[in-house]
């Protein structure tokens, strides 16, 4: 479970997120939603601790964040641990093959033997299709690979929640469809449990996977709840 | 160092109504050599016995002596060059400079002499520098003298020698005991040490290596060479030579050997008596000592690239880390350091940390800090690495800050530490997009090791101040160290093109 509450964050005299609270169960599939400017990224990255917030709380599980002030370097890792990240670009490491990328977390963030996070992003890799590329170098696979493999980065360090940062947005359909089909595909396990905030203009991708949807509007959250009952506008 | 700049100095020293007509006695010689033969008087007056002689030449000759001031080693190529008319600096005749730069009969006969410290026990006669030991004392010498030709013949397999282009720089380095000795004529060991100038030092046995100081003509030029040579006799016979010795206190009982010199035909006395130095046969000009010579100097051309870069480039990385990543109260002095750095000559800094600790060890209180003065290779590794941490730092900078902040976050994301992140993720990709200019750097210290040899290290630049001062080996030498130069740089050049082209691709994305 991720809650948020009163969440203020302001870029000088711009407040983008405006007291907001809001609560993303756990082992859930949460699409948020809204206009341009309503704070969707900015909110997620506040929940992996990317931006800092003026006043407000971030908790995931027991981990807390709370605004004002520099956060606690140790507790800044520990809930970035619990909370993976799947950007718009990707964000892959070009020095890096695929293997490595999806090794890095386990290694260099959580200190596992190399032979067993090898096994673990190998296994991770064939589950989103791309066993085969594991020693390409980013550079050489399309957009959509790019993104499974950042998905399967992501999931290496077994996250208990995963933020997804408009992931099909620099996408062309094709391979936009490629990218939700695993998540598609991740939602659908039960095993998994892992909660997942999907922030997305891919609005039938969403009604497709989304358990709840968050509506938000200029800084607030406009809605919460089933997707069926949003207001009308907003999943149109 | 920037060479062989000619500073015009007039010294109207004998400028009579005659003298007024004829064309000026341009003379050259470097004031820098010291004393006693042309130096600066405390109200910067050039003073001197050779400049005290040069006005005498100027007056039997009727014209008047204009100093051209040109580097020491440097004064035969400028000579050849038209920049002055002779030659008047303490150069040594030998049978080789004769056939190059002619020779007038000789206006002093030096000795060499030894010089070490007040307290030195062990080394006290020049058979003590032949002697095999444990430790091969350290012998400074100038460049391209016959003192350095002396020491190389005969105690070459048994002492370290050093090369400077200063009397004083050797004595000091005596004096503070980074050397074991210094070898000197006898007109600067008699001004600087007999007469108390530096107390901390000795002369230690008999005199060695007479020879001959000549003045030196340009080829065909010979009316000017036989006035000279009239007027050298006519101080001799006359006794205005002796006066002029005998005021700086470098009369001596060899000096009367010029009277019998001087009247003989020149130089074949000179050959017939052979030259104790050696000076006949340029031994250092055999092509196997020459060979060995610059292969071991552009060993410790690559001996200093290859020792001050890598710490160039470590010192570079953290200061550019704390730079982009640190608090205000790092970022502020690490700027100041690039920016000092940046903004003073190599030269500077290599002086500053070499010689500075010492002179500043000469105050009273800060002895200390003359303990803490490095070694000749510690001062020019640390001087090459500190100087060019300068710019690997702004490298770095750049690198760092033209990864995508994208790359920090994603690693911080999957939950490394700030540290963690930037050691993995970051350092990696900026170090391949800073692969070229650092490259370049290494390229251009490689070529810039040049200037240790403004500290005593022979390396291939310093190699060829040494042999220039013999004109026909000018050319050879300079293809020479400069093909040497090429084939070493080559192969960085090449090896800069491959990781550009392995590591070049991605690092931006």
């Amino acid at each position: 479970m991720i809650r948020v509450t009163n969440l203020v964050k302001e870029h000088g005299a711009h407040r983008i997120l405006n007291g907001l609270t809001v609560e993303f169960p756990r082992g859930k599939v949460t699409g948020v939603v809204g206009p341009s400017g309503s704070g969707k990224s900015t909110l997620l990255r506040c929940i992996n601790g990317l931006e800092p917030f003026q006043a407000g709380e971030v908790a995931v599980g027991d981990v807390r964040l709370v605004g004002g002030g520099t956060p606690p370097r140790a507790t800044l890792v520990q809930l970035r641990r619990r909370v993976g990240m799947v950007f718009q670009s990707f964000n892959l490491f070009p020095h890096m093959t695929v293997l490595g990328n999806v090794m890095s977390g386990p290694v260099h963030a959580l200190g596992r033997p190399a032979a067993e996070a090898e096994a673990t992003a190998k296994r991770l890799l064939d589950r989103v299709g791309l066993a085969d590329k594991a020693a390409a170098k980013p550079a050489q696979l399309s957009g959509g690979q790019q993104q499974r493999v950042a998905i399967a980065r992501a999931l290496a360090v077994n996250p208990a929640a995963i933020l997804f940062d408009e992931p099909t947005s620099a996408l062309d359909p094709r391979m936009a469809a490629e990218v939700m089909r695993v998540i598609d595909d991740l939602a659908d396990d039960e095993q998994l449990q892992t909660t997942m905030v999907i922030v997305t203009h891919d609005i039938p991708a969403l009604k497709r996977v989304a358990d709840t949807l968050v509506v938000l509007d200029r800084g607030t959250v406009a809605y919460a709840g089933e997707p069926a009952g949003a207001p009308p506008g907003y999943l149109d | 160092m920037t060479r062989g700049l000619f500073a015009v100095v007039v010294c109207a020293l004998a400028a009579g109504p005659a003298a007024a007509q004829a064309p000026p006695l341009r003379w050259g010689g470097d004031k820098n050599g010291g004393a006693p033969y042309i130096f600066e008087d405390a109200d910067g007056k050039l003073v001197g016995f050779e400049v005290e002689f040069a006005a005498y030449l100027g007056k039997e000759l009727g014209r008047e002596p204009v100093f051209v001031q040109n580097t020491w080693d440097n004064l035969p190529l400028s000579l050849a060059r038209g920049e002055h008319d002779i030659v008047l600096n303490g150069y040594e005749y030998s049978a080789e400079r004769h056939a190059e730069t002619p020779t007038t009969v000789p206006y002093y006969v030096y000795s060499l002499r030894l010089i070490v410290p007040t307290d030195e026990d062990k080394v006290l006669s020049w058979a003590e520098l032949g002697r095999q030991g444990k430790k091969r004392p350290t012998v400074g010498v100038l460049r391209g003298t016959a003192s350095e030709r002396y020491l190389e013949n005969r105690y070459g397999d048994t002492i370290d020698l050093i090369r400077s282009e200063t009397v004083t720089e050797m004595l000091d380095e005596v004096q503070a005991k980074k050397f074991t000795a210094t070898v000197q004529d006898a007109p600067a060991a008699s001004y600087y040490v007999s007469q108390g100038r530096f107390p901390g030092l000795k002369v230690v046995d008999d005199p060695v290596g007479y020879g001959y100081y000549v003045i030196l003509t340009k080829p065909g030029d010979d009316a000017l060479r036989e006035r000279l040579n009239e007027a050298i006799r006519k101080g001799i016979r006359t006794g205005t030579l002796r006066e002029l010795y005998q005021k700086y206190h470098l009369w001596n009982a060899a000096q009367q050997r010029l009277s019998y010199l001087s009247e003989q035909p020149w130089p074949a006395v000179a050959d017939e008596l052979s030259v104790e130095e050696g000076g006949g046969v340029m031994v250092a000009k055999r092509l196997r000592d020459i060979l060995d010579k610059l292969a071991l100097a552009a060993g410790t051309t690559l001996l200093l690239a290859f020792a001050s870069f890598p710490l160039a480039m470590l010192l570079g990385v953290l200061v550019a880390l704390g730079r982009v990543y640190g608090p205000g109260w790092v970022r502020v002095p690490l700027g100041v350091y690039v920016e000092v750095l940046r903004g003073t000559p190599l030269l500077l800094q290599l002086f500053v940390i070499y010689y500075l600790p010492t002179q500043l060890g000469r105050i009273e209180g800060l002895e200390w800090i003359g303990s803490l003065a490095p070694g000749i290779w510690t001062a020019a590794i640390l001087g090459l690495a500190v100087n060019y941490s300068a710019a690997e730092a702004e490298n770095y900078r750049a690198g760092l800050l033209a990864v995508p902040r994208g790359q920090l976050e994603a690693a911080l994301a999957l939950g490394m530490t700030p540290a963690v992140a930037v050691r993995r993720v970051v350092l990696p990709q900026a170090f391949r997009i800073v692969i070229p200019p650092v490259t370049n750097d290494f390229i251009a210290l490689f070529k810039d090791t040049a200037v240790c040899s403004t500290i005593m290290i022979v390396e291939l630049t310093g190699l060829y101040y040494q042999f220039k001062i013999y004109p026909s080996l000018v050319l050879e030498l300079a293809v020479a160290v400069g093909l040497l130069y090429l084939l070493m740089s080559y192969p960085m050049a090449v090896l800069a093109r491959w990781a550009e082209t392995k590591f070049g691709h991605g690092g931006t994305r």
